[in-house]
């Protein structure tokens, strides 16, 4: 956060930085269940790291090994040079982390509840007075420094509790599901605070239901059933998707989506307002034909056209292969 | 241990203390508060008991012995009846607690010496006021067989040397009246301080339930500098009680405060610490509040009451009883008070029951802090 303008001529990923989180073979069962089932992660220092996947995949479970307060079933892993099995309260120091259910003292003011944190942490009384200054201006909380916890707003809160996390100035950062139930300004407030951090070359690991905020990751893990299923930048997860999008603006919307409904080769259409993204299997073949079949039944087009994969359809059409995958054939 | 870390959760408690209304209200009102409702309520003197004469006899003796019997504030006549059956009606009907039977031939037998024929039936369901009742009646009859007997002998022309044949004088020391209320207080006193670790074992639980103790465990705090944070604002607060309460009692109920109140307060504060280290036990253990709560009357309040010897006296428990009442920081505390209010004791006396509250409460907290683990699941 310090001195950024240099900091930004760093180019988007940080691939150059040494390996500040690792594990290999990272399990954690309860009872018989393995909520997480041997994860490999290795995460650079300064990397935005999403982590993403349907409910119950494994995300908080994977975000609770990292900080230690879960025990590893087997496996091992490492954050900023500490072991995970043996060295946990040396781990955490190094990582703020941000629960899922993050609740803040609401019995506490803003400030006093930066306060806590900071003697927890052991932050010196002279930079906890510079820190505080900076991170509540940084969170656009210094007008409400004031105000007890459970009389802000849940967007505040959120950042309040974000602020919380980096008062001892973390290497790693950890937050799960930070956004979830906050309105869609905070949220774009919260991730451009992330954007600052991830300037700063602060590592982050976010895991997150929202695929806009997937996108917004330098990198990007998805997890389904305990396992990571793709790990990669988002260009490249977009760009994976088995088929191309075509965006149709018909005239008739609900006329177009009865006839698209019978032609082969589209694999799937979602809807956004009054346009339809059909996943097709190529687009150069398909749109002639879906150009034909809309004209012959009396349905003007306003517009068609290839579209950029989204991350959401790229994860919806994995998710939903894996899905079919495991339907299909019995398991070994 | 960094004492930094131990006054952050110190200080942060205090605030939610003084913060938060419910909790204000159960740890620094409700102990007076209930104090106050349980003096009142629980250890009334037995007076006015309505009581039934049914006198066979008739004779001026029998009228004499049955006024002077209900002179006092004692016992009350509420009806002279004339069969047995009246007697049974009002028993059951809950209208009298005890009943006289004086039978015929009442005066004939004091007047030669052969005794006093006299029945007294009680209500077995309340037996209290029953074996008040009885009590009295015995204390009274002995009363008025003496002076028959003086009569007697006056009658007789024996004046010289005259002494009563049955002269047992009971003297209560420390409470010369043997009222249950000046007995009672001191003891109360151990079971109104049970609310300030019934708040520690629900502060506890809150933080578990609200995640905050997930965040909490995510720092570099010590189990040991959270849970002594978690404490000490907890002490000071029972400490507040421990000086509001003996001042209610002796200016409302007239308990006399015979001891030496530096010392109560030092051992109080010790029964604090153990009884505190026994809310983080329900508090580590419990993961949520309503939890918490169940387990603290179970284990606080309910043997507060009935194994510290408050109510009932531990040597007439069975022997395992009293192993357990030996474990309970209430039975080492309610004879500190007792002592100190009573008897007026000091250290000298009371500081074996103070080495037992501070060794119960370090194994409480070792007991706390093996089993509070800075890990989930």
């Amino acid at each position: 956060m310090g001195d950024s303008q240099s900091e930004e001529l760093i180019p988007p990923v940080n691939s150059n930085e040494q390996i500040i989180i690792e594990t290999q073979g990272l399990t954690r069962a309860f009872d018989k269940t393995l909520a997480v089932d041997s994860l490999d992660l290795s995460i650079r220092r300064g990397e935005l790291f999403g982590l993403v996947g349907p409910d119950g995949a494994g995300k908080t479970t994977t975000l609770r090994l990292l900080t230690g307060l879960l025990k590893i079933t087997s496996g091992s892993g490492s954050l900023a040079g500490f072991d995970l099995a043996t060295q946990p309260e040396e781990i955490k120091r190094h990582i703020g982390y941000m629960a899922q259910e993050f609740s803040l003292y609401s019995e506490l003011t803003v400030l006093e509840n930066l306060r806590f944190f900071a003697e927890l942490f052991d932050v010196a009384v002279e930079d906890f007075a510079v820190r505080s200054e900076h991170l509540l201006e940084f969170a656009a909380l210094s007008p409400f420094r004031n105000r007890r916890a459970d009389h802000l707003s849940g967007g505040m809160q959120k950042k309040l509790a974000l602020a919380c996390t980096l008062i001892h100035k973390p290497e790693i950062l950890i937050l799960d599901e930070p956004t979830t139930g906050v309105d869609p300004i905070s949220r774009r407030e919260f991730w451009d605070i992330l954007a600052e951090l991830y300037d700063d070359k602060t590592t982050v690991i976010v895991s997150t239901p929202y695929m806009d905020e997937a996108d917004r990751c330098s990198r990007v893990g998805l997890m389904y059933e305990g396992r990571m299923v793709v790990c990669d930048t988002p260009e490249v997860i977009r760009s994976q998707l088995e088929g191309e999008v075509v965006h149709v603006r018909p005239e008739d919307w609900q006329a177009a989506r009865g006839v698209l409904g019978e032609l082969p080769g589209i694999l799937e259409t979602q809807s956004y307002g009054e346009s339809i993204h059909l996943l097709v299997d190529s687009a150069e073949v398909r749109i002639p034909e879906i150009e034909l079949a809309l004209k012959r039944n009396g349905v003007g087009v306003k517009e068609i056209r290839p579209a950029p994969p989204r991350m959401e359809e790229a994860f919806i059409s994995l998710i939903r292969g894996l899905a079919a995958h495991e339907d299909a054939p019995e398991k070994p | 241990m960094s004492p930094r870390h131990v006054f952050a959760v110190v200080r942060k408690e205090i605030q939610h203390i003084l913060r938060d209304r419910s909790t204000f209200v159960l740890v620094l009102l409700a102990p007076t508060a209930m104090m106050l409702l349980m003096a009142y309520a629980l250890t009334v003197d037995i007076q006015h008991v309505p009581i039934a004469v049914l006198d066979y006899d008739r004779s001026p003796t029998s009228r004499n012995f049955v006024q002077q019997i209900t002179a006092g504030d004692d016992l009350d006549l509420y009806a002279q009846v004339s069969s047995m059956e009246e007697i049974e009606a009002l028993l059951m009907r809950g209208e009298i607690k005890a009943a006289l039977v004086l039978a015929p031939g009442f005066a004939r037998d004091i007047r030669s010496l052969r005794g006093m024929p006299l029945q007294i039936i009680i209500d077995g369901t309340e037996p209290q006021s029953g074996a008040f009742a009885v009590e009295h009646v015995g204390w009274r009859a002995e009363e008025f067989l003496n002076q028959a007997l003086s009569a007697q002998m006056g009658a007789l022309g024996v004046t010289q040397g005259i002494s009563q044949p049955i002269d047992l004088r009971v003297r209560a020391w420390y409470n010369p009246s043997l009222k249950p209320r000046v007995d009672m207080i001191p003891g109360l006193i151990s079971m109104m301080l049970g609310f300030p670790a019934l708040s520690v074992a629900l502060t506890l639980a809150h933080e578990r339930e609200h995640g905050t103790l997930e965040q909490l465990m995510a720092t570099p705090i010590r189990r040991t500098e959270l849970l002594l944070g978690k404490m000490i604002p907890y002490v000071l607060v029972g400490l507040v009680n421990v000086i509001l309460i003996p001042l209610l009692a002796m200016l409302l109920f007239r308990i006399p405060f015979n001891g030496n109140f530096i010392v109560f307060f030092l051992l109080s504060a010790v029964f604090l610490f153990a009884i505190l280290s026994m809310g983080l036990i329900i508090g580590v253990f419990m993961k949520t509040q309503p939890a918490a709560l169940a387990l603290s009357f179970l284990l606080i309040f309910f043997p507060g009451v009935f194994m510290t010897g408050i109510f009932f006296p531990i040597a007439s428990m069975p022997e395992v009883m009293r192993l357990e009442a030996l474990a309970l920081p209430g039975t080492h505390y309610a004879i500190i008070t007792r002592g100190v209010f009573l008897t007026g004791v000091g250290l000298d006396v009371l500081w074996p029951y103070g080495v037992m509250l501070a060794g119960l409460g370090v194994i409480f907290l070792a007991i706390a802090g093996l089993f509070f683990r800075k890990r989930l699941g």
